[in-house]
């Protein structure tokens, strides 16, 4: 279905999406998950919900890549199918949101070609789950060099900071420019429908405000890791605008002092949702704790704005947030048994609220 | 011409007198409402069969959506959907009162 083919239809799109997120994984599912060896989460697997995935992919790969490729494809089963669902306003508001795996396969495309691999390897690390279609990721990875990715995307939202951020690349032989560039385009764009809300109290106004929130966290997260690897890149490059809490100037500033930094956060409309993840920043200085403390934190924003609204937008977006946590703890188990982590190493690195 | 139009004042009186029954009859004192009981009981059940109609629309869309999924029986679902349909029923209430 396309852009306003039909009327929005919350009520079909909701039905689905609560049941869908009913069968992901729970509390249980990880404590049991995290007990066990590769094989065994991929065996776990296949008896639940990623069984068609699995037994696509078991012939191909094995272990902790057959883990990863099976998580990837299902969570692009599941985010087509909820563009396929949605009509009007709502497949408009989704879409924009679901760019995001745009902005990852484009992401992976230019590193692939970067680094010189084999484009079907580029191609199994794909998510096809965005806006792109098959056909116009077939051309992208059958072009050989940056340029040229770069021209063919001249017609996408991201074409134009590519465009610029070409020159930055030709420059230095940098990546960074590149990829900073399809971020920031895909959290500009994102407010480019949603920014316009007249009515206060209605499900656009919070999906904006679960938006706005998502990029300050954004913010919040690159100047943390700014601050934290010393590194001197001005944050002002890094900074995505419309978010609510801080301006780029300010950054700026705050990424020198973290202590001045958490402190803001904590004054700010967050400061009550991040107590818990600003105690941990404090305390055990651990970025990792903190991020996934900020992940959580996003999800219980979800979560709480889709029982403000139960017939609108923002409780699919809570799902596509959840699943995304998800597939996010289940990769996580998985790389971590394969490194050889201990099981509370894991759980510490596990997103669940 | 003043001839015809006097003409044409003294149709227009006449077409007016002629259009105003009711209003004569009101003069008289036998009024006829312009809507009868079972008229105004006849608007009310459709208002009640389109409020029905409307909540079953959603509640359909929710119901073959949660179908779809296999999380409910269509049992369930054909309960749930025309549950809003016992508004119209009550609203035949009107015809008997």
């Amino acid at each position: 279905m396309s852009k306003s083919d039909s009327g929005s239809n919350p009520e079909y799109v909701n039905a689905r999406v609560r049941a869908r997120r009913a069968k992901l994984y729970d509390d249980e599912d990880y404590r049991k998950l995290v007990r066990m060896g590769t094989g065994e989460i991929a065996r776990y697997m296949e008896e639940s919900e990623y069984e068609t995935e699995m037994n696509a992919l078991g012939s191909r790969y094995s272990g902790v890549d057959l883990i990863e490729y099976a998580l990837n494809r299902n969570l692009a089963k599941h985010f087509e199918d909820i563009l396929d669902w949605s009509g009007g306003q709502l497949y408009d508001q989704l879409a924009a949101y679901l760019r995001k795996f745009d902005a990852w396969n484009l992401k992976t495309i230019l590193r692939g070609v970067y680094a010189d691999s084999a484009s079907e390897e580029i191609e199994a690390d794909l998510i096809r789950a965005g806006e792109f279609d098959d056909a116009f990721l077939a051309r992208l990875l059958e072009v050989q060099d940056i340029e040229g990715i770069v021209e063919l995307c001249s017609g996408t939202i991201f074409g134009p900071g590519l465009d610029e951020a070409l020159e930055q690349y030709q420059e230095t032989q940098a990546l960074v420019p590149l990829e900073n560039a399809v971020d920031r385009a895909f959290y500009e764009h994102l407010l480019d429908d949603a920014g316009r809300v007249t009515d206060v109290d209605s499900p656009a106004a919070l999906y904006l405000e679960f938006l706005q929130a998502e990029i300050d966290f954004r913010n919040v997260r690159n100047a943390l890791r700014l601050s934290r690897s010393g590194a001197d890149i001005d944050p002002a490059e890094y900074f995505i605008e419309g978010g609510r809490l801080f301006d780029a100037d300010e950054l700026t500033q705050l990424v020198t002092n973290t202590d001045e930094l958490v402190a803001r956060i904590r004054d700010s409309a967050y400061g009550d949702d991040l107590s818990a993840a600003l105690n941990e920043l404090e305390e055990a200085e651990s970025l990792i704790g903190f991020e996934n403390a900020l992940d959580a934190a996003l999800q219980e924003y979800a979560d709480h704005f889709s029982n403000s609204f139960p017939i609108s937008v923002t409780p699919v977006l809570a799902y596509i947030i959840a699943k995304e946590r998800e597939t996010d703890n289940i990769r996580a188990i998985a790389r971590g048994k394969e490194a050889g982590l201990n099981e509370d190493e894991i759980e510490a690195e596990l997103v669940t609220i | 011409m003043f001839e015809a139009l006097a003409d044409a004042g003294m149709l227009t009186m006449d077409s007016v007198a002629n259009f105003l029954p009711m209003q004569e009859e009101v003069l008289n004192g036998n009024a006829q409402p312009a809507l009868t009981q079972k008229g105004a009981a006849a608007i009310g059940i459709g208002l009640a069969a389109i409020g029905a109609g409307y909540a079953e629309r959603g509640i359909g869309a929710a119901a073959v959506g949660a179908l779809a999924e296999d999380s409910i029986s269509t049992g369930i679902a054909v309960f749930l959907t025309v549950l809003p349909e016992t508004l119209a029923i009550f609203a035949l209430v009107a015809l008997f009162v």
